[in-house]
């Protein structure tokens, strides 16, 4: 099919269609300019607020669980670590073989 | 309220949006409102009010306004934005209503049986009709293909005008165009069987 051949059907009738012209209003409608401005700039600053909102949030949160776990091992960090002499095992074989040595 | 016999400097303009000046914003909007809404019109798909999407078009303008580097004209640009927009909003439509002889007007009737039963021309005082079946015949495509066949044959773009406004190479452009065409080859010689039965 040769889309430009006048005796296409559809060459034909876009070539018809093509001798209507919009004559609708082409200015934009009273306000629009205003309200489509004034979303764009909030939607800009509200997306950002909620980032820095949350930043700061999981900022407090990681303090607070510092702290927590600071808190909750406070008995073991200050503890003093004894020695313990491990029993040898007699019947382990390593051990066994290091005594024969 | 600014002047609209004075030409818009858009650079100036465009900085002062960057440094988030509303009154450039608004004066950008007005400036531009004309190019968006004629490609929002002639693409506009079914059920989407026409300020929604010009609505849509300039939002997303002013959230990827830091990526404009300035290598194709501004207004170019947002051609390319209102473009893409439509095209995403014709995607969302996922039925096509199915095209029937029986959902046609007298005169939409009389003018599709003349051009596929013989080769006159459509007389004038049909153009009205006419466009409304070529409007009815592209809602049959798919929303890509619409696109390409809209912007060939009613708008008479070239290939080159057509990727720069789409981003779409050449010769996708000319595989979605044949593409089409022979899917509207397909359904006029469907409506002249089923004309004739």
């Amino acid at each position: 099919m040769n889309p430009t051949n006048p005796k296409q059907p559809w060459a034909r009738l876009t070539a018809a269609a093509r001798h209507v012209h919009d004559d609708r209003d082409t200015a934009a409608p009273y306000g629009f300019a205003t309200r489509v401005t004034a979303i764009a700039f909030a939607s800009s600053r509200s997306s950002l607020s909620l980032v820095e909102r949350f930043a700061w949030r999981a900022v407090g949160v990681a303090g607070v669980l510092a702290i927590l776990s600071v808190a909750l091992n406070y008995s073991a960090l200050t503890h003093k670590a004894v020695p313990v002499e491990e029993p040898v095992a007699d019947n382990d074989t390593v051990s066994l073989l290091l005594k024969v040595d | 309220m600014p002047d609209d016999n004075l030409p818009l400097d858009l650079a100036g303009c465009l900085e002062r949006v960057r440094q988030r000046d509303q009154a450039a914003a608004r004066e950008l909007v007005d400036h531009l409102y004309p190019l968006v809404i004629r490609i929002v019109r002639s693409h506009l798909p079914r059920r989407v009010a026409e300020e929604d999407l010009a609505q849509e078009v300039f939002l997303k303008m002013f959230t990827r306004l830091d990526q404009y580097q300035g290598a194709v004209p501004f207004p170019h640009w947002v051609s390319r934005i209102a473009v893409t927009t439509c095209i995403d909003h014709l995607r969302a439509q996922k039925r096509r209503p199915e095209f029937r002889w029986a959902d046609l007007s007298e005169t939409e009737a009389e003018v599709l049986d003349n051009v596929i039963t013989n080769e006159n021309d459509v007389p004038a005082n049909d153009a009205l009709a006419a466009h409304e079946l070529v409007h009815q015949l592209l809602d049959q495509l798919k929303p890509d293909d619409q696109l390409v066949i809209r912007l060939l044959d009613l708008e008479q773009k070239s290939i080159a005008e057509i990727a720069q406004l789409t981003g779409w190479n050449q010769s996708l452009i000319k595989v979605r165009a044949f593409r089409a065409r022979r899917k509207l080859q397909k359904l006029f010689q469907e409506l002249k069987k089923k004309e004739r039965s």
